[in-house]
């Protein structure tokens, strides 16, 4: 998760009661927040952009502008410093985009802390934008779909506070509800920079026109250059990989010639660029399905009227020809029916009708008498998180405060058991521990080198394998324990010798008559190193594995020959198996190779049996 | 009849038979025992049965300067050689003569001056009448005593020179100025005898015990084992360490989870590491474009790269809910549920797969299971991660279960693995709600520790599966414990781990 710096001036201007900074934590902590705590960071503006980036008092100031690019050690002057600011360091909390930005969570804490009881109103004036939507980008059916919601709020008043945290919440949204723009992209535009009443449009345009400015940039680019020179371009450019035609945003200037406000979703242009003393905000969210859209306008004009107190919302008409138009954001609340009765139920905790509608109403909900007993929940419109009446009931436990549950024990007598494979595993371990080995405990993924080549072992091609492993160490699931013990004989060449040590563990193997292709089997493995490791130690420890594990008294002993599994593996004429019915191979054992201590980098005789404990399950 | 140790007895004994008080070295001699045990019993029972007496003496041998010279002192071989030489003889003469070193004929001059045996003409020495008796006569005191002790070869005692009359302290006298012919050193001689004490003692009767270091099979089958006494050893002397064989640490730690939860009432279940995204994401809920479901932190695997789904029912029951909430009162997450995505198999990403498995198969109340096991996600490993690391997940289904309930059972599991202040802070998981973390209080962070994750399944995880009742869930990490059972830097040194440690981790600390 994302880590964020809330300002604490901005989140303690937004709410009446005052908190010590230790309360505060806690408090964020009782609503849900992964608080990390309190830094003050070091603040600089770029003069040729205006973009305001943050350090902490560690980090050396930037030497190039994070949005323009533009090279602080060739031109200082254009680097000014903003003092400093205080920030609580929380990690993103995914569900909950209202909490991203310090307006946002100062709401959830007014209704918390009793200072704001129930939903907050947003007004919304009527539209005076329209936007004129292709029809392939609103038609699901085409594979170009991009449904567009857009606002416009009034009366921002921003200055480079708000805009900064504008931005980073835009970030976070992209990051959280638009899987990095995958899902949903957003962007805000200075109103004032176009001629709105002419009406916005949303069309594709083919990746060579038009030119225009893109965002940190002082040259022209088509859509295509952006993709391939833009950073921006080149970070987005599989969105669009192996599209014909580009989603463009574009409004109109005085002289009705056209102009750019976004090539979507990959940047901005730099003729509509939100700056400080920007006055009325166009908003657009697209994305590939329309709840998900709406979901994060809401969001986003919530917030901006939260954020910049005395701004209004505007709706924007989305006009899509042969439709009606539809007016956007659509701010009423989601209706839940809910049974009052459900919070003591599930979390037991002793409250009546009235205190679960006092605690909805500090989460911000709207409650309504219903029937039954039952009451309905408005939801607010910035939520995002409410599919099922469970999700209201941890809304009224968070508000009835976790620290208030008295944590109570299961009313219900029910007999432990453990499973067969629990049990004998701890047989095995008893059993070798008696005989003074150590138990290792050694990684279950490995490769082909360590199971195969450097075991001089037959490869039976039925292992596991990892589509995209992290290393080329780590490639498939064992089909034997030995590798891992071998490489722990090798990282510990300096400890007294003899050593002797053992694992009980699972590998896997491919297996078409099991669900999911491939199963596991429990094995033990223990091996002795020194001058003196031999055949007839392993083999008695062998023989009292079988011995003592239950496989009975049937066992054959008989020396590896050609085709069996490990016959490399050991010094020939010096290995053998122990095998029962039909020659199901109990346990493997004899004196190691040398070409295979080599291999693993060891300088002495080790002795070693692997044992199949899963015929004895 | 008084038994006391074998050596007591031999030396008691053996002082009873003299009158007189004996020597430490003619005492041991005598009973055949050596110097040091005996002077041990004299230390101990000195004072009691045994009174001591410390007679000085000198030890005398011969010198530095002395030695080569034979067993006769240098003027003596030089009158000899005088006195067959009618002339007087030159000092390298003399020399040749005497068989001498020149230094030592000249270092002899003024002693036989002083004893008026010679008189210098010119550079040579002649005789006097003094010196031609002396050539005949006696040799003098310090002679004598020379002689015997250079023929001796070793260190003599005045005591035994005194018993052959040999004139010592004339000796000493004469050599006192001649200074490296004679090494003389005080010693000191212990002798003892009986006391009155010791005498009434013996008379009274005493018999020795006998002392072994082994106890033999010998001595516990004819009982002699009574009569002897067995030697004590330095109890403070150092042992080899040794260590029993050991479970491995974090094997420890899974065991005390496995029966924390057998004791709780809990029956254990597993799983397969290969599992299908079905059972891993889709069955508990998660949306199909849930970033945990990401190549980037999930291991797919690509062999065998996809796997049969179970039973259709449940499976279209689990699609419905994702589209649309299915018949559980959920909205779902309104997308278009793909098959495919849940037929991929994956390295399981938690254990809760096992337990979300054991639900489905029986989802009737009352029952509480849990499962511990490897986990395996795509981290990149530093000290806090690694690919593969372990987790316990327990569910309790039961009608009357509440979050509380949860919180409770966490409580319990924690208490019994050693915390003792908890915190329960509200968190967010696909699967659950309410959800919570639960933290622990560490003295040494002086800091609350996140352990886990817990929360009640949603209905549109139980209800596609076949539950109707509450379900109580939790999905806790085990390396994170072992590292605070073991005060441990980093999740690396319980695996691949060195020798020394997994011997030396002492079994009381779970």
């Amino acid at each position: 998760m994302p880590v964020i710096g809330i300002p604490v001036d901005m989140l303690n201007e937004r709410i009446a009661t005052k908190l010590e900074p230790d309360t505060m934590v806690t408090k964020l902590q009782q609503l849900g927040c992964d608080v990390e705590g309190y830094a003050t960071l070091r603040r600089f503006a770029c003069q040729a952009c205006t973009w305001l980036m943050e350090i902490t008092e560690t980090e050396n100031p930037p030497v190039e502008c994070q949005a323009c690019g533009v090279d602080y050690k060739a031109k200082p002057e254009l680097l000014a410093e903003r003092g400093t600011t205080e920030v609580i360091r929380m990690e993103l909390l995914a569900v909950r985009p209202d909490m991203f930005d310090p307006a946002g969570l100062a709401r959830t804490l007014r209704g918390y802390l009793g200072e704001h009881l129930g939903p907050v109103k947003y007004q919304l004036d009527e539209p005076t934008v329209t936007v004129d939507v292709q029809p392939e980008l609103d038609d699901p059916q085409n594979p170009l779909y991009r449904p567009i919601r857009c606002a416009v709020v009034r009366n921002v008043e921003l200055n480079e506070d708000r805009i900064k945290v504008l931005m980073k919440l835009q970030e976070n949204l992209h990051w959280a509800m638009g899987r990095d723009r995958k899902r949903a992209s957003i962007g805000c535009y200075d109103l004032s920079t176009f001629n709105c009443a002419q009406g916005v449009y949303y069309r594709l345009t083919p990746p060579d026109v038009p030119d225009f400015v893109p965002l940190g940039k002082s040259e022209e680019m088509t859509p295509k250059g952006v993709l391939e020179k833009h950073p921006r371009g080149i970070d987005y450019a599989h969105l669009l990989q192996g599209r014909a035609f580009y989603p463009l945003l574009g409004s109109y200037r005085e002289d009705g010639s056209e102009v750019v406000m976004a090539f979507i979703p990959i940047i901005n242009s730099e003729d509509t660029k939100v700056v400080p003393g920007t006055k009325d905000l166009f908003v657009d969210v697209t994305g590939v399905e329309p709840r998900l859209v709406e979901k994060i306008l809401n969001t986003m004009v919530t917030a901006l009227l939260e954020l910049c107190p005395g701004s209004t919302a505007e709706k924007v008409a989305i006009s899509v020809p042969g439709r009606e138009p539809y007016l956007t954001p659509d701010l009423t609340p989601q209706e839940v029916e809910f049974d009052t009765t459900l919070p003591a139920r599930r979390l037991g905790i002793e409250v009546d009708q009235a205190k679960v509608k006092e605690l909805l109403l500090k989460m911000g909900h709207g409650v309504t008498d219903g029937k039954e007993g039952k009451v309905t929940v408005a939801v607010p419109a910035y939520r995002n998180d409410i599919l099922h009446p469970v999700d209201l009931v941890e809304d009224v436990a968070i508000a009835y405060g976790y620290h208030n549950i008295v944590p109570s024990l299961v009313p219900t007598f029910t007999v432990g058991v453990e499973t067969p494979r629990g049990a004998l595993m701890n047989r095995a371990r008893q059993a070798l521990t008696g005989l003074g080995y150590h138990e290792v405990l050694t990684l279950i993924l490995s490769n082909e080198a360590d199971q195969f080549e450097k075991l001089r072992r037959k490869k039976a091609d039925d292992h596991v394998e990892i589509l995209h492993p992290i290393s080329t160490e780590q490639t498939l699931i064992r089909t034997s324990l030995i590798p891992g013990l071998l490489d722990t004989f090798s990282v510990n060449t300096d400890h007294p010798l003899p050593q002797r040590i053992f694992e009980v563990g699972r590998i896997s193997r491919l297996d078409d008559s099991v669900e999911v292709g491939a199963r596991e089997y429990l094995r033990v493995a223990a091996a002795v190193i020194g001058s003196r490791a031999d055949f007839t130690e392993i083999k008695a420890v062998a023989e009292a594995l079988v011995r003592e594990l239950g496989f009975g008294t049937g066992g054959v002993v008989r020396a590896l020959a050609e085709g069996d599994e490990f016959e490399g593996t050991f010094i020939p004429g010096r290995a053998a198996a122990i095998s029962g019915d039909e020659g199901i191979v109990w346990v493997n054992f004899g004196e190691l190779h040398p070409e295979v201590l080599e291999k693993f980098g060891l300088a002495y005789p080790v002795a070693l049996l692997e044992m199949d404990l899963e015929v004895l399950l | 009849m008084q038994k006391i140790q074998e050596i007591d007895y031999l030396v008691l004994t053996g002082l009873a038979q003299e009158a007189e008080p004996v020597e430490l070295s003619v005492l041991s001699a005598k009973v055949g025992l050596d110097q040091a045990k005996v002077s041990a019993v004299f230390v101990t029972r000195q004072g009691a049965e045994i009174e001591l007496e410390e007679r000085p003496y000198f030890e005398l041998s011969v010198g530095k300067k002395a030695q080569g010279w034979g067993p006769h002192l240098p003027e003596r071989r030089i009158i000899e050689a005088l006195k067959q030489s009618a002339e007087p003889l030159a000092m390298p003469e003399i020399a040749e003569r005497s068989g001498l070193e020149s230094k030592d004929v000249g270092g002899t001059l003024k002693v036989l001056k002083d004893k008026g045996w010679v008189e210098q003409q010119g550079k040579s020495l002649r005789l006097t009448e003094v010196g031609q008796e002396a050539a005949v006569s006696e040799p003098g005191p310090e002679e004598r005593v020379f002689t015997v002790v250079a023929q001796s070869g070793r260190t003599v005692t005045d005591r035994e020179l005194r018993e052959s009359r040999l004139p010592v302290d004339d000796a000493l006298k004469l050599l006192e100025e001649r200074k490296g012919i004679l090494d003389v050193r005080e010693r000191v001689e212990r002798f003892a005898k009986l006391s009155e004490a010791g005498r009434a003692m013996v008379r009274d009767g005493i018999e020795p015990i006998r002392e072994a270091n082994l106890l033999t099979p010998e001595m516990l089958k004819d009982g002699s084992w009574k009569d002897v006494r067995f030697r004590p050893y330095d109890v403070t002397a150092a042992a080899e360490p040794v260590y029993p064989g050991k479970l491995h640490p974090l094997v420890s730690v899974f065991e005390k989870t496995r029966r924390v939860f057998l004791e709780m009432g809990f029956e254990e279940t597993e799983s397969g590491y290969v599992e299908s995204s079905f059972w891993d994401f889709d069955a508990l809920f998660q949306p199909q474009d849930h970033p945990a479901r990401d190549m980037q932190d999930t291991f797919y695997v690509g062999r065998p790269g996809s796997c049969r789904l179970p039973d259709e029912a449940m499976v279209q029951r689990v699609r419905d809910t994702h589209e649309g909430g299915g018949e559980c009162g959920s909205v779902g997450w309104r997308y278009k549920w793909s098959r495919e995505l849940s037929e991929k198999t994956v390295l399981r990403t938690h254990t809760t797969a096992s337990t979300v498995r054991a639900l489905a198969q029986k989802p009737e109340s009352p029952r509480k299971v849990f499962c511990v096991g490897p986990v395996f996600r795509r981290e990149t490993v530093d000290y806090k991660h690694l690919p593969v690391f372990h987790q316990v997940d327990g569910i309790i289904i039961d009608e009357k279960v509440t979050f509380a309930n949860l919180l409770g059972t966490l409580e319990a599991f924690y208490r019994k693995m050693g915390f003792t202040k908890f915190q329960f802070r509200p968190a967010f998981f696909p699967y659950t709600e309410p959800s919570v973390e639960i933290f622990v209080w560490s003295e040494k962070k002086s800091d609350w520790v996140e352990m886990g994750g817990a929360g009640m399944f949603r209905p549109e995880v139980t209800e596609p599966l076949g539950c109707t009742s509450p379900v109580l869930a939790w999905g806790l990490g085990l390396e994170r414990l072992a590292m605070f059972t073991y005060d441990l830097a980093s999740i690396g040194e319980l695996y691949r781990a060195r020798l020394g440690w997994l011997k030396g981790v002492d079994l009381c600390r779970l």
